[in-house]
């Protein structure tokens, strides 16, 4: 039933359609059209735990030369369909109780036009596909960022647009660079010419990929447009593009790309490690500098996305599974913190550090789960975060590379150190002056957060040695195994 | 299932019970954690008679108890119950008692988890969530606490990523997760940072320097009786503990990294209590002893011989009795007068009798006055000491000194506090509080009289029962031919002297007083002191801390530089001010960083 694959495109851009249609008469009928379309994906996606699959978009699999577009769905694609589709949920249920009226429509429209997007990147056997998929997200995004017209918010959507322009201008170049070369769009294809050793044109095509996806991952040093955005954007779409996807179409779609069409060689695995490390520590930094609580979290995914990047640097299975997990948990609790600090502006009118505190009495479920969110991402045991971010330092040290286990052992620390501080500022100290609780937290936003913080509790589970060979052992080794990837796609 | 577990899972499941009960139900949550943690004893009295476990979970022999951990195993449950006791009574009429009681359980449950680990993982696990409950214990005083927490949840749980980073090293250098392995020379540099971080973590948790910042800070804004179960008894009993395990089981230690030890020992040794003596405020004073006492504990180690590691370990015992003795009647003084600021103090012996006795006896216990216990253990650290002078070289002489001199100005900081609170008059005036309920009062004079008992019995008892077996168990510090490394020391006629010498005072004293005493008025520069002025005491041994030396030493310790944590604090807001002038808006520094990476990316790629 590969046609089924369709359906992960298909659903969200008929809800968005149907939402921007009917949505207008009736904010509860966008409301209810995007948690239906998010619900269905998430079953969708939980559903293909262990199944494969490949969908010739174009009919057969098409002779060399000619473009061939399809969908490929193996054990990366659905780790990450699961985390995606799960968090998109979220996402839409939380903004049913936080988007306002006159909102509604355009951004619940919006968030299933990118969830399409992030679903196609993950999905994407070739890489019209991850083009067409950064498209639609940076689209989306813009157009979340311009829906007020004028003022700030526009200039920060302009100034954004550069940087999306950017970002889809080096993938198409990329896409055509490898085009030129390998005479072939399809990622199994281009695969399968790689083996003869690099040339030119395929180094300049990893470098065109390397950048244009590490943009859309945050990675530094392509990270300035995020803090931006995240000023301006609603926070629930925030909340989802941090979470989300950004990791799948930045993080997933340059792991696609890079290991299994291109081949990932081992100066591109050390770019990934030097610019992982590098994210780790400066993202870390620049939130510690920040006193706002959006910024602060728009920071820290830079620095999250830089110890999924050096797990996945080390070009070692365990590193790949590590970088894996890590993005589950991440997402998961950076979610969080967004719904959480969305929650906060609901409730106080605003985010900054200056005009906070006291959440913990005054907001007693938004500071549970923001204690939770937080101690999730600085990675202290119970918590999701804690095995992963563990399993990445194991992975580091296995590789012997003891410099950047030192490096990351100090961004851990740095972590640690501002989530610290984003507790003691904003969930303990006394209530600053200037913060009124002038709205309660609406229930269902709180709902989506206990839940969210549930999982943050128990994703420690998935490590365990079954679901961990099963889930992610088995789908780092498609990545680790680089470009026989084209021989298992084209001999399916 | 297995013995070991129920140590770890009745306080576990107890701790999560108590928190979601609702508070309606008056006394269930005091109910359950009484009983929870009476259990737990029971199974680490248990434990400790059996001596040598090991429980298998997942098929893998996860936890072990062996003669070092079956000791600190009972200990943590004797303290887990008599602090449970004991915040009953003090706890009362408080709110957040669900958050208190199931993370004091959680906590328990997480100390007997890294007792008795035998797998590396496990170890990290239960030592990190361990630092996770105290923070969230710290952080139920409210908002005073606020910094408090962020201190130690910062240096706690940075220690807790370096141990990870040790435990990881460790496992891919010996393939194996067991703490039960063959110990490996500190040869490599590999190994020795291995250790070194190690031994990090050990000393944050046990609050010695550099990494002892959270403790004072912690000790002051916390609640009494959460500062004396976690930072005063268990997270010394288990920072010593892993300090133990690492020095003497994991690694064998070479003379250059024993010195690192040595060094550590003796510098916060003096400069705790250098600390120590100019406080005024009860509890943050004890917070600096409780970073002090624990350089002998690292000194003892650190002499890498029986005796001297015998006396540390001993002394972690007697000084988790005191110290945790001394923060109850901490808490004891804060419950009935609401403060603890030595200057609003005093005159309290009258009212609280069995407060002041508590506090007398492990005063003097942990100022290493004979015969208690914190002689005897201070003792045996000085024949470590000496014992390891004897293999030539003349910094012994430092250590030697160091010790000594830091339990003479212990002493001097403890005549402080017992005068600034106890004796002398009540600032306020007035009728003076009543003593506390026998909830708090039994905790504290056992714990007291317990520190008299292991001094005067120390060899019969302490000794015998948990040190010598301990230490005996470790290869490396077994004396060719199965000598007897102890030098027998008659404790019992020492104290029958002592005793004989305080009878013959007061009969001295008793026919003094038969003849007329001169009675005259008070006189301070020249003026008579009222009748009702009072010496706080906070102004003791200013003569000391004026000294020329001490006070250059006193002002470099006072201005934190022994705290890596303001280092790190500098540091961190130097980088972060550059970090946050590379992020001054997107068209400012995003584009231009964008374009020079992607030429950087492009030049290394495409040579």
């Amino acid at each position: 039933m590969t046609s089924a694959l369709y359906l992960f495109l298909l659903v969200p851009l008929v809800a968005g359609v149907l939402v921007a249609l009917m949505g207008k008469r009736s904010p509860a009928v966008a409301d209810a059209l995007a948690t239906l379309a998010a619900g269905v994906l998430s079953l969708m996606a939980l559903v293909s735990v262990g199944k494969s699959g490949i969908l010739w978009i174009t009919g057969g699999v098409p002779p060399q030369g000619t473009p061939g577009m399809s969908l490929v769905l193996d054990g990366p694609a659905v780790v990450m369909l699961i985390t995606t589709n799960l968090i998109g949920l979220a996402g839409a249920l939380y903004s049913i109780a936080y988007v306002e009226r006159a909102l509604k429509v355009r951004h619940h429209a919006l968030l299933m036009l990118s969830l399409a997007g992030a679903n196609w990147a993950v999905l994407a056997g070739d890489l019209v596909g991850v083009l067409v998929a950064v498209a639609m997200v940076s689209a989306a995004a813009y157009a979340m960022l311009a829906h007020r017209g004028a003022g700030a918010d526009a200039r920060a959507a302009s100034k954004y647009l550069v940087a999306a322009g950017i970002g889809v201008a080096l993938v198409l170049a990329g896409m055509l660079v490898t085009y030129g070369s390998a005479h072939s769009v399809n990622m199994a294809q281009v695969a399968k010419t790689v083996g003869t050793g690099p040339t030119t044109w395929h180094l300049l095509a990893l470098a065109l990929f390397l950048v244009g996806l590490g943009l859309q991952a945050g990675m530094f040093p392509f990270h300035g447009w995020l803090v931006g955005l995240v000023d301006s954007a609603p926070t629930s779409f925030s909340a989802t593009l941090c979470g989300v996807l950004m990791k799948a179409v930045g993080v997933f779609a340059m792991m696609r790309v890079l290991f299994n069409a291109l081949g990932a060689t081992p100066t591109v695995l050390s770019l990934l490690l030097v610019l992982g490390a590098l994210s780790i520590i400066i993202g870390a930094l620049a939130a510690l500098a920040q006193n706002d609580l959006k910024r602060v979290l728009s920071y820290h995914t830079i620095s999250e996305t830089g110890f999924v990047l050096l797990g996945l640097g080390l070009g070692t299975r365990l590193g790949i599974a590590a970088a894996l997990f890590h993005m589950m948990n991440v997402a998961v609790a950076k979610t969080l913190l967004f719904m959480n600090a969305g929650s906060l502006e609901h409730a106080t009118g605003g985010t900054s550090y200056d005009r906070l505190g006291d959440v913990k009495h005054k907001l007693p479920v938004v500071g549970a789960t923001s204690t939770i969110g937080a101690l999730s991402l600085s990675g202290i045991p119970p918590f999701g975060g804690f095995w992963s971010k563990l399993f990445i330092l194991v992975a580091v040290v296995q590789a012997e590379r003891y410099g950047y286990a030192a490096w990351m052992v100090a961004g851990s620390i740095l972590t640690i150190a501002s989530m610290a501080r984003f507790q003691k500022v904003v969930l303990h100290d006394q209530a600053r002056e200037g913060m009124e609780t002038r709205r309660a937290v609406p229930a269902l936003m709180q709902a989506v957060a206990v839940v969210l913080t549930a999982l943050c509790f128990s994703m420690g589970l998935l490590w365990l040695p079954r679901i961990q060979a099963d889930f992610f052992m088995s789908a780092a080794k498609v990545i680790q195994e680089g470009v026989t990837y084209g021989a298992n796609i084209l001999g399916m | 299932m297995e013995l070991t577990l129920y140590t770890i899972v009745v306080p576990a499941i107890a701790g999560i019970l108590v928190r979601v009960l609702p508070g309606a139900l008056k006394g269930v949550r005091e109910t359950i954690t009484l009983v929870a943690s009476a259990v737990t004893l029971v199974v680490a009295i248990l434990l400790f008679r059996q001596g040598w476990v090991e429980a298998k979970v997942f098929g893998v022999a996860m936890l072990k108890v062996d003669a070092l951990s079956s000791f600190v195993l009972l200990w943590v449950g004797i303290f887990g119950f008599l602090m449970m006791l004991y915040s009953v009574g003090f706890m009362k009429d408080r709110s957040r008692l669900g958050e208190y009681y199931g993370y004091s359980l959680l906590s328990l449950a997480a100390a007997c988890g890294v007792v008795l680990a035998n797998d590396m993982i496990l170890l990290v696990a239960m030592w990190a969530f361990l630092g996770l409950m105290l923070h969230l214990l710290i952080d139920v005083a409210g908002a005073s606490a606020s910094a408090a927490v962020k201190k130690t949840s910062i240096i706690v749980g940075g220690t807790d990523a370096l141990l990870a980073f040790a435990v990881v090293i460790l496992w891919l250098m010996t393939g194996s997760t067991s703490l039960t392995q063959e110990a490996i020379p500190t040869i490599t540099g590999l190994a020795c940072l291995t250790f070194i971080l190690f031994a990090c973590a050990a000393f944050a948790k046990a609050g010695a320097m550099p990494f002892h910042g959270w403790v004072p800070e912690a000790a002051e804004a916390g609640p009494a009786s959460a500062v004396a179960f976690l930072p005063a008894s268990l997270d010394k009993l288990l920072g010593i503990y892993l300090l133990a395990r690492v020095s003497l089981h994991l690694f064998n230690l070479t003379p250059a990294m024993a010195l690192i030890l040595l060094v550590v020992g003796a510098v916060t040794l003096l400069g705790g209590v250098m600390m120590a003596l100019v406080q005024h405020d009860m509890k943050r004073l004890l917070g600096y002893h409780a970073v002090s006492q624990v350089g002998y504990m690292v000194i003892g180690i650190g002499t890498l011989n029986p005796v001297g590691v015998a006396g540390g370990l001993f002394h972690m015992l007697n000084n988790a009795i005191a110290k945790g003795c001394l923060f109850l009647t901490g808490g004891a003084v804060e419950k009935r007068e609401g403060t603890t600021s030595l200057d609003k103090l005093g005159g309290l012996a009258r009212f609280m009798p069995v407060t002041f006795a508590s506090c007398l006896l492990a005063a003097l216990a942990i100022s290493g006055v004979p015969p208690f216990g914190g002689f005897a253990s201070k003792w045996m650290v000085y024949q470590g000491i000496v014992d390891l002078g004897k293999g030539g070289g003349h910094l012994w002489v430092i250590w030697l000194v160091a010790a000594m001199f830091g339990s003479a100005l212990t002493l001097a900081s403890f005549v402080k506090l017992l005068h600034g609170v106890f004796l002398g008059i009540r600032a306020r005036g007035g009728q003076g509080p009543k003593e506390v309920g026998i909830l708090m009062w039994l905790p504290m004079i056992l714990l007291g009289v317990v520190g008299l008992v292991f001094g005067v019995f120390a060899y019969a008892l302490p000794l015998k029962a948990f040190i010598v077996p301990a230490v005996s168990a470790v290869p490396s510090l077994r004396v060719p031919g199965g000598g007897v490394w102890l030098n027998w020391w008659n404790l019992g006629v020492a104290t029958l002297l002592i005793l004989a010498g305080l009878g013959i005072g007061l009969l001295i004293y008793l026919a003094g007083r038969a003849r007329a005493v001169r009675r005259d008025s008070a006189y301070v520069g020249g003026e008579i002191l009222p009748a009702e002025a009072r010496v706080t005491g906070t102004e003791f041994y200013n003569t000391i801390t004026d000294m020329p030396c001490f006070k250059r030493i006193q002002r470099w310790a006072g201005a934190k530089n022994l705290d890596i944590y303001e280092y790190g604090r500098d540091l961190v807001g130097y980088l972060a001010r550059g970090a946050k002038v590379l992020h001054s808006g997107f068209f400012a520094g995003g584009l231009v960083w964008l374009i020079a990476g992607a030429v950087v990316v492009l030049a290394v790629l495409v040579r």
